[in-house]
């Protein structure tokens, strides 16, 4: 199913981008449930350095990963523009809390390049491929690889 | 195969229905033997019969046949022409075991070779049948209609039998679409219907005539249903609900011998025919000519003598039908828009409808409630907002309660098939067993249900195989020959128990003890220690087994270890108890269900964390001032002594690394906490000696940094949660306790998978996330066995400072404010509160009525120089027990029992009834002798003693030999032994004691000594004593100040006659007495 929507994700969609440690990225948008800023969040000792804790998201409990740590670069610092975006993975939703939130961006197929082995200090591997606009560049998350325990 | 996922659903659940009660019945119909109770037999029998129903529809072919050839029998039993025996039984039993394999693997179903079943059953069936009949057993007919129709493959004896019960014989002809779908109704529920009203032979979709995709539109699906009912044909239309047209009343001149049989002669065996022709041909997806010819030449081709098929013979048809399914698949498709992917197996629920109405219900007003709160909200009426929040919190519970009630289960669904187990145990290791099953209505949570099956079945097993024993064996142990093994399961305090108790021959904890010893599980000093029952539940370690020989059964103490984790997973207890040669019980305590659990809240920082209620045995909290001499250092952990026992802590904060922080008051932002030692109050320091122990911290130091202190003061003292979890008990210390609450237990998402000391998340009332503790895991993080040594070694530390100095508990009191007063703690009866006005003054003694008697008061000024007690409207009386008597000292509060080490001076502040003085708390205490207290208020209470006394005087005195270190205790002893007349011989140490006696034995009657005594101790004298013929008939009383079981048993070895407890002068004195055989 995944790598369904994937491949529809690159036929020309909408993406939501956003900044993490000065990076500019994009999900699918059709992978986000929500974005949202609830920060009462629940530390959890003892988990992965990238885990910024669970929140209460409706009755159900959502992990919240701090996309800088994950993708290696400085975490994420506390703002009035920090947000976390739900996306619904495995059946179960998780949060990726980022710098801020900047535009939805419409892009075709024909414009997504392969992803080089590194993008601004981040791994080749979180991305599925970059995204060339007038001004910058935008690197399209691999969900499932960003999210791998 | 049929294709509509959601009936196909439906025909499982109600079959595996149907299966579940059958087991009891069957083995009931055992038990009955000859006398056949035809209502249980016609349950069985209505049993097989839906579920044959249902599968010919369905074109479960084996699951009919299977069903078919069971109903055969049963129904011979059910016309009293087959007696039930045990062998009988036992392939009823194994037929529906297949059945119900095959019902839960419904895909591959019809691929399953079941002619093993087939042939026993066969074989019964034919065995009790009359000659002439035997042939129509495997005969099948077709019938013919008047269109020329055929419906094909009926049994012969089917219709035979119902002709000769009387009763009529239809095919009606429903029509999937018409009467079926468009009436909203189910084929299921058609079929269950008839049922009510006679008998259902045989069903099936009628596809021929439905025509190919080429041909006339379709408009109809006949659904064929051959029906046996003592109705009348002219009552059979309102029956069934359609047109007289579609109902054809069979004859015999319809019947004809099956088209497919014919083509090869009817089989000797039945193996043939049941494997081959029916297979494919009452599939519903009936298949055009062509294909349906495949089969008949492997039929033909089958050798007439096999017993077993030949594989090749049941491949082909399974190959056959598989392309029948894809030809018919356009057809069914268009009769069906439903038509899905395979059935996949789903659990689902039944609930009563009683208890959806209920829900219905709740909902409703929750939906009202919830308007009620939204206008109390809008209008600002908080009275109105308040009645709505209390609605809802009141309707929340009872929804709660609903649902969860929805998940609970009988246990009689797992109960119910240990009888099978137990039958079939006993039977192969020959022995005679009753299984008595209690409490099958209590109801459990659906996963706790699933989850205690393996560990019950293992428990069982494990009771059938080694606790029972064999009918000899019993009979040479005078019991019952026939074991009884009990299971029962009641609710009790919230719980669900259930014991498992059989009469066997019980757990023999020696033998338990000698094997894991050997084991190297535990050390012979651990197990020295042990109570029986201790030693007992060795068996739930790691790698135990007490069986000699590891039968197949089972292995006692193979996997009790996993059965008491499982049990534990699930939030419950075991708890083993068992008399060798009488029995074992096993106990199973378990929650009612998972998802609500009550817990303690807590919160280390600003986060709160929940403790399972069941793993939580108290709440300790110990004030600031108390923390220094509560905690302990032993090794590097902390310890905590708690009545007598040492508690190892754990720090949640430092096992969970949660960098402890606390709000600075001054600027109210968080600082990081930076306290190291539980011990360390506010950054005191403490001087920690190479050994761990503690010294005393500067008080100048402490007074400088309290001025400073920013944080709370009730942070400074120390919570601890006290929690067990298997053999783990320890104290859990947190920043705070909060109240008990009822959690809704939440999964954690995956991410959080591997940190184990959670047993996962609940959301608070204020919406936040809280995590719950795995009190099992944090102990295992933190490496508790560890601390266990430590409180090992800390014990040992413990037994060598009590050796030095005598520990005892006293209860101190004052009289006027400035003085200050203690007592021995074991005279102390209890502790009263009266109110002045109901004392009464009689004859110059104050009296007050208690429980119908007169309590005697009196006051310290009464028999001492000291301040009359001020007057209050209450006062508090200690209540002490002399010769029997009860009497009440008025003192004035506060009252306070506390242990001390008895340092006293028994010099400067002796007067009567004042043995001595000591400090205790920086106050200068009197210690009260209560016996000469009494003795100067009423001396006539003594009168025997002074009796036992003056006799002596006049025969002899008797002479006691008394080894005490501590001067303050041998004056004590030694004065009170003097006043009853007994002379005494003092001896410093049991060196010195052991030397005079060596001395002096003709003239010493009788040895009182202590046991903790510099040189050589109690035990050690005494142990002389006893060893040497010389002394050994001297009785040996031994004087302790805290006797534990420990110290009783050690002293026991050594032939210690009575423990007393010292100060407790009467007790002491009258043991002497019975001892030397005065009075």
């Amino acid at each position: 199913m995944a790598q369904e929507r994937k491949e529809t994700a690159l036929e020309g969609n909408e993406f939501s981008t956003f900044y993490v440690g000065g990076a500019l990225c994009g999900i699918n948008i059709l992978n986000i449930q929500e974005i949202n800023k609830h920060f009462e969040i629940t530390k959890v000792p003892q988990s992965s350095e990238y885990i910024k804790g669970i929140l209460n998201l409706r009755g159900r409990i959502v992990t919240i990963i701090d996309l800088g740590k994950k993708l290696g670069l400085a975490p994420v610092e506390k703002s009035k523009d920090n947000r976390n975006i739900i996306v619904n993975s495995e059946d179960e939703h998780i949060g990726l809390l980022v710098d801020s939130i900047a535009d939805v961006v419409i892009a075709d197929q024909a414009d997504i390049e392969p992803a080089p082995s590194n993008i601004g200090g981040v791994k080749g591997k979180y991305f599925q491929g970059v995204l060339k606009t007038d001004k910058e560049l935008i690197g399209i998350l691999n969900i499932d690889e960003v999210l791998k325990e | 195969m049929f294709e509509d996922d959601e009936t196909l659903q439906m025909y499982i659940e109600e079959s595996l229905d149907h299966l579940a009660d059958i087991e009891s019945d069957l083995l009931a119909i055992e038990e009955g033997g000859e006398n056949i109770d035809v209502d249980l037999v016609n349950n069985v029998f209505r049993a097989a019969h839906s579920i044959k129903g249902g599968a010919g529809f369905m074109g479960l072919t084996t699951i009919k046949e299977l069903a078919h050839y069971l109903e055969n029998v049963l129904g011979l039993i059910r016309n009293l022409e087959l007696v039930p025996d045990s062998a009988k039984i036992s392939i009823l039993l194994k037929g529906f075991d297949q059945l119900e394999t095959l019902l839960k693997e419904i895909e591959t179903s019809n691929d399953v070779d079941i002619s093993e079943h087939l042939n026993a059953l066969e074989n019964i069936t034919m065995a009790s049948l009359p000659e002439e009949k035997q042939s129509t057993v495997s005969e099948l007919v077709d019938i013919q209609l008047d269109d020329g129709r055929i419906f094909p493959q009926v049994s012969l004896y089917d219709i035979n039998r119902y002709v000769e019960e009387g009763k009529n014989i239809f095919l009606v002809e429903y029509d999937l679409i018409n009467d079926i779908h468009r009436k909203e109704k189910n084929p299921i529920e058609v079929l269950s219907s008839l049922q009510k009203t006679g008998t259902i032979i045989d069903s099936r979709i009628d596809f021929e005539s439905v025509g190919t995709l080429e041909g006339q539109p379709i408009n109809r699906i006949p659904f064929q249903v051959l029906f046996a009912s003592i109705i009348e044909y002219d009552m059979a239309e309102t029956l069934f609900d359609i047109n007289k047209q579609y109902v054809h009343a069979i004859n015999d001149d319809m019947l004809s011998t099956s088209a497919s049989q014919a083509a090869g002669e009817p089989a000797p065996m039945p193996v043939q025919e049941n494997t081959i022709p029916s297979t494919p041909e009452p599939s519903p997806a009936q298949p055009a000519p062509p294909v349906v010819e495949a089969p008949q030449p492997a039929a033909q081709t089958v050798e007439p003598v096999v017993e077993q098929p030949a594989p090749d013979a049941v491949q082909q048809p399974a190959a056959a039908a598989a392309v029948q399914t894809q030809r018919v698949e356009p057809a069914a498709a268009q009769a069906d828009s439903q038509v899905s992917m395979s059935a996949k197996p789903q659990s689902s629920l039944r609930v009563h409808v009683n208890l959806l109405d209920t829900l219905m219900n709740l909902a409703g007003e929750l939906v009202l409630s919830r308007n009620q709160l939204l206008q109390g909200i809008n209008s600002s009426n908080s009275k109105a907002t308040e009645l709505s929040s209390q609605r809802i919190d009141m309707i929340t519970s009872e929804l709660q309660e609903a649902i969860m009630r929805t998940r609970m289960q009988p246990i009689a669904n797992i109960l119910n098939k240990f009888t099978r187990v137990v039958r079939d145990l006993s039977q192969d290791l020959g022995k005679l067993i009753d299984l008595v099953i209690e409490g099958k209505d209590v109801e459990l949570d659906k996963t706790i249900l699933e989850s205690i099956n393996d560990p019950l079945t293992h428990l069982i097993r494990n009771s059938v195989d080694h606790g029972i024993e064999t009918p000899m064996e019993r009979e040479q142990m005078g019991k019952d020959p026939t074991g009884r093994i009990i299971l029962k399961a009641f609710h009790d305090a919230g719980q669900v128990n259930i014991v498992i108790s059989d009469d066997g021959r019980g757990l023999n904890p020696n033998k338990i003890a000698d094997a894991a010893i050997s084991k190297g599980l535990v050390t012979d000093q651990q197990v020295a220690e042990m109570s029986d029952k201790q030693r007992m539940e060795l068996i739930f370690l790691p790698g135990f087994s007490t069986a000699a020989q590891v039968t197949d059964v089972s292995g006692r103490g193979v996997g009790m270890d996993v059965v008491s984790t499982n049990i534990e997973s699930l939030g419950g207890i075991i708890e083993l108890d068992s008399t060798p040669g009488k029995g074992t019980d096993i106990q199973i305590k378990l929650p009612l269900t998972l998802a609500i659990i009550p817990s303690q809240i807590t919160s280390v920082g600003n986060e709160r964390y929940a403790v399972p209620q069941v793993n939580l045995n108290e709440l300790l909290r110990i004030p600031a001032a108390q923390v220094k001499d509560k905690i302990e250092k032993v090794g590097d952990a902390d310890v905590v002594r708690l009545r007598g026992e040492l508690l190892p802590l754990l720090n949640l904060a430092e096992v969970l690394g949660i960098e402890k922080t606390f709000i600075d008051e001054t600027d109210n932002t968080e600082r990081p906490d930076r306290r190291k030692n539980l011990a360390d109050r506010r950054s005191r320091k403490h001087d920690i000696t190479e050994s761990g122990e503690i010294l005393e911290g500067s008080a100048t130091d402490h007074a400088n940094r309290s001025d400073s202190d920013r944080r709370y003061r009730a942070a400074s003292a120390l919570n601890i949660a006290v929690v067990s979890a298997g053999a783990f008990k320890y104290g859990l210390v947190v920043d705070k306790l909060h109240d008990s609450e009822e959690i809704v237990v939440k999964p954690v998402g995956r991410h959080l998978k591997k940190c184990t000391a959670y047993a996962g998340a609940t959301i608070m009332g204020d919406g936040k996330v809280a995590l719950i503790l795995d009190i099992s895991n944090l102990a295992q993080m933190a490496e508790l066995s560890t601390v266990n040594e430590a409180s090992q070694k800390a014990k040992a530390l413990e037994e060598e400072r009590d050796a030095a100095g005598d520990k005892v508990a006293l209860l101190t009191f004052k009289n006027s404010e400035s003085e200050h007063f203690a007592a021995p703690l074991n005279l102390v009866e209890r502790i009263e509160r009266i109110q002045t006005s109901t004392i009464e003054e009689i004859g110059g003694k104050k009296v007050v009525q208690y429980r119908g008697g007169a309590l005697p008061l009196f006051e310290l000024s009464q028999v001492a120089d000291f301040q009359p007690l001020p007057d209050k409207d209450q006062q508090e009386v200690i209540v002490f027990k002399v010769k029997d008597r009860e009497l009440g000292l008025m003192v004035t509060p506060p009252v306070d029992a506390l242990e001390v080490m008895l340092e006293v001076d028994a010099s400067t502040l002796k007067q009567t009834a004042i043995s001595g003085s000591m400090i205790i708390n920086e106050h200068t205490t009197l210690l009260v002798d209560i016996f000469e207290l009494v003795k100067t208020l009423n001396p006539s209470w003594f009168s025997a003693e002074a009796e036992v006394a003056a006799e002596m005087a006049e025969t002899g005195e008797k002479i006691i030999l008394f080894a005490e270190d501590s001067a303050f205790f041998r004056n004590q002893v030694k004065s009170f032994m003097q006043e009853d007349g007994f002379k005494v011989i003092e001896a410093e140490d049991g060196q010195i004691a052991w030397e005079l006696l060596k001395e002096r034995v003709d003239e010493i009657d009788i040895v009182v000594t202590d046991l903790e005594m510099p040189n050589m101790d109690g035990f050690e004298f005494t142990q002389k004593i006893k060893a040497d013929p010389t002394y050994s008939h001297l009785s040996v009383i031994a004087l302790t100040s805290l006797a534990s079981e420990a110290h009783i048993e050690k002293g026991k070895k050594v032939g210690i006659d009575e423990y007393q407890i010292k100060l407790d002068r009467e007790k002491l004195m009258n043991v002497i007495r019975k001892a030397l055989n005065l009075a």
